[in-house]
Parts: structure tokens; C-alpha cells; sequence
């Protein structure tokens, strides 16, 4: 065992190691959805929201660019600084081709298309958008939502494309008296933001031009009309408010910070508020000059300032840790590490079994490593304990399942563990990555469920019990599999049976005491400890059959294999619980997205009922051959 | 008696009633959808009887009950008391707990909800389910004399009467749920109160039983005045019906049945804190004061922090925003069962953790005989 600790502890150190580091661009930290965190996160889930992915691949961008591909945030500074280039990256992605007809595009196989060529389009439509707009969410056809899913996409697109453009250097300054009153060099390029602070300075210039008949303007003149004119279109994107990235002056945790259109438009500027805004306006300025030393410089700033004078606000630790649990794709590499897993030990089985088998072990406690630090992570990032929305229950049954895989392979070391393991960490992983994809995966908790004691006991137990269920279930398959391979072995067979048995005491302990814990936290909360809501008759259901088949066995009324078999279905009953009753949409605890699950359900029950039953019968089938014998 | 007990305790009961028992949960989990939470609960949970069509089968209560037998019986099992089984003994005996507590919930729990204005406060809380028909003789200076008709009475045909009252009530229909209806032809000469310009049209009954307005169309006879007639009631009418008989003025009401508490709670403040920047709300919470013999004391009830008093459990469950201001929604409940859950689950965990630790090693531990696929 002292092998695999080793391994366990290099791992650890290397993402100790990996921590510490400098802030940088993708540390911004950005208000949104009433949690703090790094434009890097913003930036992916709005690229997620348009694009389908959460960083552009090459086949989106120009050929002229000769890129490999692109980050969401260097998408978004190209889109918000450079908008002639960004615009051109295909990044709409629209794959329904009545949608992709009438807005006049032509057909792609890659279902991309830019910006301009889509704003185009819904100019065309804007008529019917507007009318559909009006309709009730039920009247609308599925042509009608791709439609106006693409429409919120390009406004959204539009909204943080302009969102800093008020403190962008684009208003250049030719004229010698203009640029003396403004006490700038003539040939220097202002930001809106800078020619507002300066505005007063202007007004004996401005009150001359308008006194003045136009057949008497002098140069300065029409230079003062025209910089006016470039103010006023500038100031035509004071609704690309989304990117709050200012914190309130008052420094209070439940005031919502302020996006810098925002700020000029209340002209309620505080001082370190200004200070800030300041120190963006020269990043975003030696940004477009490709100057990346005074940049890095501008951006240690901003840090310093955030730090001292919004001390209290913001945890720019976990700001910096979010960044790099995005980068570092924790889940990416445990499930690489449980599908190696399982190559591993499907190799050893045709070669040699002893050491192959311990590699692949290796491998699986390597996964589960990451899948640990991944969710220890987010722990640290929310503050809360490890579940509270659907997708983290996924992504923490999975967890289970592989511990108690581990667990089952270091007694039995024969691989069984780890056959178990890489199936349960690996599927549920994917079924996790279904669900990230539909954005921010850390979001705020609604007022019940917003208690740390009670989400740390009932919910972690009852998913641990979903966890070790699923468990016993692929026992109960390994069982029946075996019954059919090696009927004649009773030896090992008790051995599987025992371990089955022992996994469903294990199982049906953190079902009843978490849902008997979900009970009192009903009766602390709501007044009563039950109320036949579908989620509590889910575990309920859950409990109930695992006692069911607990008491079927002992009296002897069921046979191991009828036992396994009850096990087995008992997978349905579980995914029944927990994804089912979200379909229903009725009762307290419906937090789930249910669109789609329904086909997903009914065909893992099917696989469940086929394999499960066809193993059972098979093996029923060769004992009787055997006994005749 | 061995007899008895050996059929009582037999474990084929057990499993039979579990099995019952999870049809009832899958029943009563889907129809939820069509027919509310209320309605299923009736049906299939709180029910002895559940007809099928015309098949009898044993309701949610009578199933529970037949296994808090069998699992008494349990305990007759000589084979069981054993150290080797304590832990299931102790095991069976939290499930007992946690039957028995159920059903005292089941049997002696009342809830309902306490709705208090911004500023103003109440004495009383009002059922979520049945109605009352409350008869108020106000023509004393200085008291109100009531006369209240339980759910039960309302029924369709029913004559009220009452030594407080010198006339009788005839129901003449109940409405589950109904709605106003402007009357466009001049009415019957029978028709009074505000049955003189309306209607009231039954209408289907929500799914949620709650979201109901029941309504009640009534005939006063023999108070020997003019005041005999039809009349027409709702909950929450907003003009109330009055009449009078030989100089007696009564208010007549249809509300949500009300409980009256030894004490009342002021509401001073409501407060419903956002995450900033959404629409999630972070908390609610109501600043009230409980006023009891004169002492009063001043207490905050928070989401997931209710207060306790008297046997009474008050919650934050829900509010309503106003143009005068908030009102908060309090959900009320004593209930004589709250303990056992705590207590049984307890035990329980003791007994399986007991018997875990004796078990599941040799479960496991036999494995490490045979190693080889």
C-alpha cells in the first residue's frame, strides 16, 4: 500500500506547488449571479452560452490569423478592443437550418457563422422576432426559440463587445487648441471616460460653437463638432452593462457591484471606484499597444488596489484558485485516468494479471485523486459543503462509487474494484460534463437550502447512499455475470455474494439516515418531518427496496442470485429517485433540468431490465444444465 | 397464543406490506402531478380504504399499521435475543419508534398559517384546508358574539341552527370552488345580498387544493322578517354580508378555519434579502413581537430558524408584497410526534452501526481467501 500513498502524495504536492502565482488578466475578479468570481469563468460560460464551447477552435477563427485556437478571454479582449478582427471569428453556432435559411445565410457543415453576417440577418427578421417575442413560451414553435436564441445570443454578443467601450483611447485629438484646453499632446488619443472628466474644460469652446454662425467655424471648430459627434455615438453603448466589474465605494458584501457604463451614466464615482477605473482605462490602452510589461505592471496595481481598499470583499485567492481549477480541467484528467484504468486492467487479463493490475490500480487511485482535489476545490471556492445542486450530486455520487471501488479492490486485489470504479467515475464524469455544459456550475442557493449544517449532514448522506447503492448494484451485475462464466466455483462466488451483501448494509445505512436527516431537516425548516413530497418518496422508494431485498435474503425467501438480481434493479429505483422525480416538476425539491433526462432515464432503465433479467435468467438456465449433469 | 404470534411475526408480512406499500409511494408520487399534493395524501397516505374501481385495497394508514404489528411481533422471536443480534434488535425497535411517532403526527398534528400585516398583529392561525362559517352578532357595544359552523355542516341540504340564533341557515349548495358572475337578467325576488347583482358559477377545483375559493349558496328562513331569502357567499369576500333580524345585527363570513393561540404575534418588519444582482433570494425574515399576559418579547424568525413556543412551531413560509407594505406568511404547527424522529433515528443509527461493525468485516474478509479471477 505504501506504493500507492506515495503516488497519492506526489499528486497532492505537485498541485500544492502548482498554486501560488501572480494575478493576472483572467483574475478579474466580475460580479455576476450574486457570486464574486474571475472574468476568465464570465467570459467561458458567455462563450459556452454563443459558441457551445468554452474556447474557440481553430475552424472558427480566420485563416489569416494562422491560429491554433483561441481563449474565451482573449476572444473577449478581441471582440471588446478590437472589434473590426473579432467580429470576424465565426463563433455563432447554429445548427438548425431552417434558422440558418431564413436569415439568409448560407449553409455551413460546421454551423458556424461571424458576427456581422448574423446581425445581418436579424435586421431581416427583426418584423417577425418582435412578433414572436410577444408570444407565450408555450405558443412558440421549436424554429420560433432557435430563433430568438440566436437573437439573445447576438444581443449579448453586442452587450459585452461594447461593454468597456467607454474607456477605450478612441477619440483622437488633432486640433492644437482643442488638445491645449484639454491639456493633452495634439495626436493623443482619449477615452470617452477621459473626455468626460475633462468636459468642463471644454464648455468655453463649446459655448463658442454655438454662439458662432457655422460660415465663421474655424478648424477647431469642426474638430470640436466632430469629436462631440464621436462622444455621442460612443455613448450609444451605455446598455452593455453586463460586466460589473467595480465593487460598490461602500464596500458592503450586499450591494452589487457596478459595470463601468453604469458609472458613467450615475456620474456617482467614488474615489477608489475611480482609482480602478483609472488603472483598467491605461491597462486596456497599453493592451491595444501590445505592451505587455507596462500591462503586467497596470494589472499589479489593479490587484493592490482591490486588495486594500476593498479589503474585506473579495478573496482574491479564490478568485486566483477558480482560474486555475478552470484551467487545470481537474475532471478532464480524472476521467482519463479512470478510462486508462480500465484499458490497464482489461489488459492484464490477457497478460500479466499481478502487475498490470497494480498499475491500473494506480491509475484509478490517481483519478479518484483529482476527482477529490476537484471537488475539495470547489468546496473552497463556495464555502459550501460539497453538494447542493444537481450537477455536483453527479459529479460526488461518482466520488463515492470510486471509494468504495478502491476500498473493495484493496480487500480483494483481483481487479474487481477497479472494474467497478472506472465504470462508475468514468459514466458519471460524462454525465457531469452533460450538465456543465449548461453554464456556471457554481451557482447561488436559494434561502432554504442556503444552511451549511444541514446541506454538510442530510444532502452528502443521502448522496453517499446514491453512491454506494450504485456500488452494490455493478456488484449485483458482477455477481450474475459470474454466476454465468463460473458457476461451479462456489467459493468465489460466496465471496461476491458476501461482498454484495455487505455493500447493500453499507448502502442502506446512508439511504435511511439521510433521509431520515432530510426529514428533520424538513421539521427544522417547514414544520414537518414528512409531507409524501416526490423526492421524499424517492428515497423512501430507495430505502424501502433495499430493506425489501435486505429482508427477502435473511428469511431466505430469495436465493443470492434473486438477491443480486433485486440489487441490480434496485440501480433503477435509485437514477428513478434522483433524476425521475425532477420530470414530474411538482413538490419542493425540483431544483433539477429536467428537458431530455426523460430519454436518458427510460433507456438506462431499459439496459437495466435487460441486463439485469437476461444475466439472471441465463444463469438460472446454466445451473440447471449443471445439476442434470 | 403461539399460534397468534408465530402468523403475526412472520416476515412474509413484512415484505408484503413494504411491497404494498411502495406501490401506494408510486401511486401517490405520479398522480401528484394531476391531482395535488392535498388530494394524494387523502387517497393513498392518510386513507384506511383505497377503492380501485370497485376493488377494495388497504389504504396507506391501515398498511403502515399492519406492519407496526408485525414488527412488534418481532420481539416474540426467541432467536433474537442474542448479543450476536443486538444490533437488529435494536434496529427493529427505532423502526417501531419511528411508526409510532408517525402516526401520533398523523393522528394529532394541526398546521395552518399565521398572516400578519406589517404593523398589525394575530391571535389565531387559519387551516390550509377546511373552511368555517362564522355568524357574528354585533349589536352589543362591548362584545361580539360568534357563532361558528364547522366544515363538516357545510354540506349540501344541511339546516344550521343555533340557540344564539332566532333563525335557521339551509345550506342549499357547497362550491369547492367558484367565481363571480355578473348577473345580466333582473334577479328573482328571492335572491338578496349581493346575489341580487351576481352569480356564483361553480368551477372545477384547482389541482391545489389551497388555490381553491369555495363559495356557499344559502337560504335564511323563519326569522319571520323580510330579511328571508337566498344568499350567496365566498371566501375572502371583500364587501361582507350583513342582515339583521328584530333588532339583531349579524356579520356573516365564510374564512379559513381558524385555531385560536393563548398569545399573538406582531409583525414590525419583514425583510427579504437578494444575492445582489438576481432574483435568488439569499433570506427572509420577520422581526415580530410575541405578546403573552402583557410581556412581551421581541424575536426574529428566519428561514430555517423558527420559533418554538407553547408546543406551537412557527416557520417563514412564505410572504406577500403589497402596496402598503409586506405581509408574512407564517406556517404554525404543533405536533405531539416531533420528538420520536429524532429519538428513532438515533437508536437506529446505534443498532445498524452496531451490527455493521460486527458484520461487515467478515463480510469483506472472506474475499481475501480466493484471489485469482
Amino acid at each position: 500500500m505504501k506504493f500507492y500513498s506515495l503516488i497519492f502524495l506526489f499528486i497532492l504536492s505537485i498541485c500544492a506547488i502548482l498554486l501560488p502565482r501572480d494575478f493576472d488578466h483572467r483574475d478579474i475578479p466580475i460580479h455576476e449571479n450574486g457570486r464574486i468570481k474571475p472574468l476568465d469563468t464570465f467570459v467561458k460560460n458567455q462563450l459556452l452560452l454563443i459558441y457551445g464551447k468554452r474556447s474557440i477552435k481553430q475552424n472558427a477563427l480566420p485563416g489569416e490569423l494562422n491560429s491554433e485556437g483561441l481563449s474565451a478571454l482573449d476572444w473577449f479582449f478581441d471582440i471588446a478592443l478590437h472589434p473590426d478582427e473579432g467580429d470576424k471569428y465565426r463563433i455563432f453556432n447554429i445548427s438548425n437550418p431552417e434558422v440558418v435559411a431564413s436569415l439568409g445565410l448560407d449553409w455551413d457543415p460546421e454551423h458556424l457563422y461571424n458576427q456581422t453576417e448574423v446581425l445581418t440577418g436579424l435586421k431581416n427578421q427583426i418584423h417577425y422576432i418582435t412578433t414572436i417575442q410577444r408570444k407565450p413560451e408555450a405558443e412558440l414553435t421549436q424554429f420560433d426559440t432557435q430563433m430568438l436564441k440566436v437573437y439573445s445570443n447576438a444581443i449579448q454578443y453586442q452587450t459585452l463587445s461594447y461593454s468597456l467601450s467607454c474607456l477605450l483611447p478612441s477619440i483622437q485629438i488633432h486640433n492644437e487648441t482643442i488638445a491645449q484646453s484639454l491639456s493633452v499632446n495634439p495626436g493623443d488619443k482619449l477615452s470617452y471616460y477621459q473626455l468626460m472628466r475633462k468636459a468642463n474644460k471644454l464648455s468655453p469652446l463649446m459655448e463658442r460653437l454655438i454662439n458662432r454662425d457655422k460660415n465663421k467655424w474655424s478648424e477647431s471648430d469642426y474638430e470640436l463638432q466632430h469629436v462631440m459627434g464621436v462622444l455621442n455615438e460612443i455613448d450609444q453603448d451605455k446598455f452593455a452593462r453586463i460586466l460589473k466589474i467595480i465593487p460598490s465605494e461602500s464596500g458592503k458584501q450586499n450591494e452589487e457591484w457596478q459595470s463601468p457604463w453604469e458609472l458613467m451614466e450615475s456620474r456617482m464615482i467614488g474615489p477608489n471606484q475611480e482609482k480602478l477605473l483609472l488603472t483598467l482605462e491605461s491597462f486596456l490602452k497599453f493592451r491595444i499597444d501590445n505592451d505587455s510589461i507596462k500591462s503586467d505592471s497596470l494589472l499589479a496595481e489593479y490587484e493592490k488596489l482591490l486588495s486594500l481598499q476593498f479589503k474585506g470583499l473579495i478573496n482574491l485567492d479564490n478568485v486566483k484558485l477558480e482560474t486555475w481549477k478552470n484551467k487545470a480541467n481537474l475532471f478532464y484528467k480524472s476521467i482519463a485516468f479512470y478510462i486508462l484504468a480500465f484499458l490497464l486492467l482489461v489488459i492484464s487479463w490477457m497478460t500479466t494479471p499481478r502487475l498490470l493490475r497494480r498499475i491500473s490500480f494506480a491509475c484509478l487511485l490517481g483519478g479518484l485523486t483529482f476527482h477529490f482535489y476537484g471537488i475539495l476545490l470547489r468546496i473552497i471556492i463556495m464555502q459550501r459543503p460539497p453538494v447542493s445542486t444537481l450537477y455536483e450530486s453527479i459529479i460526488f455520487v461518482g466520488l463515492i462509487g470510486v471509494i468504495c471501488a478502491s476500498l473493495l479492490e484493496y480487500n480483494r486485489k483481483d481487479g474487481m474494484g477497479i472494474f467497478i470504479g472506472a465504470i462508475v467515475g468514468g459514466v458519471l464524469h460524462f454525465v457531469g460534463l452533460g450538465y456543465a455544459n449548461d453554464g456556471d456550475t457554481l451557482g447561488m442557493l436559494v434561502a432554504v437550502l442556503n444552511s451549511n449544517f444541514w446541506l454538510a449532514t442530510h444532502v452528502t448522506t443521502i448522496t453517499i447512499g446514491y453512491g454506494a447503492s450504485l456500488f452494490a448494484g455493478l456488484l449485483g451485475h458482477i455477481y450474475l455475470l459470474q454466476l454465468i462464466r463460473i458457476p461451479f466455483d462456489k467459493k468465489y462466488l460466496n465471496t461476491v455474494n458476501a461482498n454484495l451483501f455487505g455493500a447493500t448494509l453499507f448502502a442502506l445505512f446512508f439511504t435511511l439516515f439521510g433521509t431520515i436527516l432530510g426529514g428533520i431537516w424538513a421539521d427544522q425548516s417547514w414544520g414537518r418531518f414528512w409531507g409524501w413530497d416526490p423526492k421524499e418518496n424517492g428515497a423512501l422508494l430507495i430505502v424501502m427496496w433495499q430493506i425489501m431485498m435486505l429482508h427477502l435474503r435473511i428469511t431466505g425467501l430469495v436465493k443470492p442470485m434473486g438477491f443480486a438480481l433485486g440489487m441490480v434493479l434496485n440501480n433503477i429505483v435509485v437514477i428513478l429517485a434522483w433524476f425521475g422525480v425532477n420530470l414530474l416538476n411538482v413538490g419542493l425539491h425540483s431544483y433539477g433540468f429536467a428537458a431530455g433526462i426523460a430519454i436518458n432515464i427510460s433507456l438506462f432503465t431499459i439496459f437495466e431490465l435487460i441486463t439485469g433479467f437476461g444475466s439472471y435468467f441465463w444463469a438460472k438456465n446454466r445451473q440447471k444444465q449443471l445439476t442434470a449433469y | 397464543m403461539n399460534k397468534i404470534a408465530n402468523f403475526f411475526k412472520h416476515p412474509k408480512i413484512f415484505v408484503i406490506t413494504i411491497i404494498w406499500m411502495m406501490v401506494l409511494v408510486v401511486l401517490g408520487t405520479i398522480e401528484q402531478k394531476h391531482f395535488g399534493l392535498f388530494a394524494v395524501q387523502e387517497r393513498y397516505f392518510s386513507s384506511w380504504v383505497i377503492w380501485f374501481s370497485l376493488f377494495p385495497m388497504p389504504g396507506g394508514r391501515l398498511t403502515l399499521i399492519i406492519m407496526l404489528i408485525n414488527l412488534s411481533f418481532f420481539f416474540f422471536n426467541k432467536s433474537i435475543w442474542k448479543l450476536k443480534k443486538l444490533g437488529i434488535v435494536v434496529l427493529h425497535f427505532g423502526g417501531i419508534l419511528l411508526l409510532v411517532g408517525g402516526g401520533l403526527t398523523a393522528m394529532f398534528s394541526s398546521e395552518g398559517n399565521m398572516v400578519i400585516e406589517e404593523g398589525d398583529k394575530s391571535n389565531h392561525i387559519e387551516d390550509y384546508h377546511y373552511m368555517e362559517l362564522a355568524i357574528i352578532n354585533t349589536s352589543a357595544v362591548d362584545f361580539d358574539e360568534f357563532t361558528i359552523f364547522d366544515q363538516p355542516l357545510l354540506i349540501k341540504n344541511n339546516i344550521l341552527t343555533h340557540e344564539n340564533l332566532n333563525f335557521e341557515i339551509e345550506i342549499l349548495n357547497y362550491l369547492e370552488n367558484c367565481e363571480l358572475d355578473k348577473r345580466t337578467s333582473s334577479p328573482a325576488i328571492q335572491y338578496k345580498g349581493m346575489l341580487k347583482n351576481f352569480m356564483l358559477k361553480e368551477l372545477k377545483p384547482e389541482k391545489e387544493d389551497n388555490w381553491n375559493r369555495p363559495g356557499i349558496i344559502y337560504k335564511i328562513s323563519n326569522s319571520g322578517t323580510s330579511t328571508d331569502g337566498m344568499y350567496g357567499i365566498f371566501l375572502g369576500q371583500p364587501v361582507v354580508q350583513t342582515i339583521s333580524v328584530n333588532d339583531n345585527n349579524y356579520t356573516i363570513v365564510l374564512r379559513r378555519k381558524r385555531t385560536y393561540l393563548p398569545f399573538s404575534i406582531g409583525l414590525i418588519d419583514f425583510k427579504k434579502i437578494l444575492h445582489p444582482g438576481t432574483d435568488i433570494p439569499k433570506s427572509y425574515s420577520s422581526d415580530i413581537i410575541l405578546t403573552e399576559n402583557r410581556a412581551v418579547r421581541k424575536i426574529l424568525i428566519q428561514m430555517n430558524k423558527p420559533l418554538r413556543h407553547k408546543g406551537y412551531t412557527f416557520f417563514q413560509s412564505s410572504f406577500i408584497e403589497g402596496p402598503d407594505g409586506e405581509t408574512t406568511v407564517l406556517a404554525v404547527v404543533k405536533n405531539y410526534g416531533r420528538l420520536f424522529p429524532y429519538i428513532s433515528s438515533i437508536i437506529m443509527c446505534v443498532g445498524l452501526l452496531f451490527h455493521m461493525f460486527q458484520k461487515l468485516p467478515g463480510l469483506f474478509r472472506k474475499s481475501r481467501e480466493k484471489i485469482a479471477v
